[in-house]
């Protein structure tokens, strides 16, 4: 009797530890859940109201308190495409390079490696005077959406690179073995193997990128400017969402709901953005790997 | 096979023909350009007078960019821009190089909550609070409660302002808040009946007439609003300039006579300043 109500204790007190442990394990994900869509609704509350078709496709008037923001998601996509464009190739290259031809352990390797996670710390206020000088500056593309991209680029590169090597690295060597055995050279095993199988690894850091990337401010202030106008060029100067966003609530008394709108499209952009590289990849991965 | 080549292919070819017609569109016309660059608090307005010049000028691109008054001065003074913004009065060692137009004027006025009984601070009064010396509304003729004092951050031309007009160092000034721009001081005053702020009297006008819980105090027995500001009674105000280099080009000028004409009155009210005379 008494050794069974001993053993009941014992187990009572394990359940209240479990509950303890499961209730932490559980509330702290809930906070953070809640935490998102509390953001989320409250720019969604407030923007929602903002948003029609004539917000979507009119330019800016009154400083940005009324009007639309046509020619400001125009530029923002444009920016982006410019950065994409440029650090794609360049990311995806430096990764085969990192990940394919140089062995982990190897100084240039690791070189490059650690300046890549030094890269990716440093503030963007830095890529931001970093890309005024050489681009706006030296190279003369004066303040534009060119510069704007570029600098984002520099500023993306190392996310990419470094989730690129990670999603090859993941590749098991027996697929590699496997290629040699066939005799397939390695150019084509990396065309037609290695890299559709890396494409995870290299969404996430696309992803992260754009993300990164839509949401700058600091760096674009610099580089991509100001000007509210319809871009007709690269090199003509283009304001971003996030400087609009920034120039309504703070510098704009009266601006608020508008800014509001406008956050919600930049999320709705990321999204979709997010949306269309998922989607692209599947398809690339289907073509490459079951219909072959 | 064919499938994915011609997926791929046309994803690259879009890609091409959007920066390639971006590219064309921008070369094709000949357009007469503009820059203007400065002060962040000129900016919203600059922008706005760009426009109807644009509207009322064709082949003409006014280019506006930020980067606050010292930057506007500078770019102006060595021609890296048509046109510098500047939301202060120029010092005398700034004045010989540039040439300078008044575009609209600009106020600050004290703000205390719409629930505060103090109908009116003398100078010295407002010196004392925020120097520290009065901590408590009782003293100036208020009920008993602690004063919370908001400032604005370093670098800001409403704070040399401020400080110039009082006799005051900012080292001197005992904050409880500092804030770093107008909106913000609005709303800090707004949600806290014991505080006081000074804030430019346009936007403390405009958030009054949209109902939001401040006043402001007349300061050396003036009343502060953007029509004493304009008929030059109000003291404490600021001029915001355009500035160019010495030899501004013809466009430049007719741009400087526009902004400066009655044609953009409507423009300057509508971004709570005040229009010159």
């Amino acid at each position: 009797m008494n050794q069974q109500q001993k053993t009941n204790n014992k187990k009572q007190t394990t359940n209240n530890k479990q509950l303890i442990t499961t209730s932490l394990v559980w509330s702290v994900p809930l906070i953070i859940t809640a935490i998102f869509f509390w953001i989320l609704g409250d720019i969604i509350w407030h923007g929602i109201g903002q948003i029609s078709w004539e917000f979507l496709t009119t330019a800016t008037k009154d400083a940005g308190r009324s009007g639309g923001i046509a020619p400001i998601i125009v530029s923002t996509v444009l920016i982006l495409a410019v950065c994409l464009t440029v650090s794609i190739p360049l990311g995806v290259g430096t990764a085969i390079l990192l990940a394919e031809f140089t062995r982990e352990e190897n100084w240039f390797g690791r070189l490059v490696r650690r300046s890549l996670d030094v890269l990716a710390g440093v503030p963007s206020i830095v890529f931001g005077l970093f890309g005024n000088a050489l681009f706006v500056r030296i190279l003369g593309f004066k303040y534009s959406i060119l510069s704007g991209g570029l600098t984002l680029a520099c500023m993306v590169l190392p996310i990419l690179i470094r989730s690129a090597e990670e999603g090859l690295r993941a590749v098991p060597n027996d697929y590699r073995f496997g290629a040699a055995c066939l005799g397939i050279c390695r150019t084509s095993t990396l065309w037609h193997l290695l890299l559709p199988a890396a494409v995870p690894g290299l969404l996430v850091g696309l992803v992260l990128g754009v993300g990164r990337a839509i949401a700058e401010t600091a760096a674009l202030l610099f580089t991509s400017g100001y000007v509210d106008h319809l871009p007709t060029s690269l090199l003509d100067s283009g304001r971003s969402l996030s400087i609009h966003i920034f120039d309504l609530s703070m510098n704009i008394s009266g601006g608020d709901p508008n800014a509001y709108g406008s956050a919600l499209v930049l999320i709705m952009l990321l999204l979709i953005i997010n949306g269309m590289a998922a989607w692209i990849t599947h398809r690339w991965l289907e073509n490459r790997i079951l219909y072959r | 096979m064919h499938k994915k080549q011609s997926f791929a292919f046309s994803l690259v070819s879009l890609l091409c023909l959007g920066l390639l017609s971006c590219s064309q569109a921008g070369s094709n016309t000949e357009l007469k350009k503009l820059t203007i660059t400065g002060s962040t608090t000129v900016a919203p307005l600059a922008n706005e007078i760009a426009k109807r010049f644009e509207s009322e000028n064709a082949n003409v691109r006014v280019d506006v960019q930020t980067g606050g008054s010292s930057r506007g001065l500078y770019d102006a003074e060595q021609g890296l821009a048509d046109i510098g913004m500047v939301s202060r009065a120029l010092k005398q060692e700034e004045k010989p190089n540039v040439l300078t137009f008044v575009i609209a004027q600009d106020g600050i006025g004290i703000i205390v909550n719409k629930d505060n009984d103090i109908k009116a601070l003398s100078d010295e009064q407002i010196v004392k609070i925020y120097t520290g010396e009065i901590e408590n509304w009782k003293a100036v003729g208020g009920k008993a409660a602690p004063i919370t004092v908001v400032n604005k951050a370093e670098g800001h031309s409403t704070l040399e302002l401020f400080l110039k007009y009082f006799k005051l160092k900012n080292a001197q000034v005992k904050p409880d808040v500092v804030i770093k721009d107008n909106q913000q001081g609005i709303k800090t005053v707004a949600g806290n009946k014991d505080a006081i702020g000074y804030v430019s009297i346009g936007t403390a006008e405009y958030s009054i007439a949209n109902g939001v819980a401040i006043k402001l105090l007349p300061v050396g027995g003036v009343e502060a609003s953007t029509k004493t500001v304009g008929d030059g009674s109000f003291p404490l105000f600021r001029p915001l300039n355009l500035v160019t280099n010495t030899s501004p080009s013809p466009l430049t000028q007719q741009f400087i006579d526009f902004a400066q004409s009655k044609e953009v009155h409507d423009l300057v009210e509508a971004q709570n300043f005040v229009p010159i005379q």
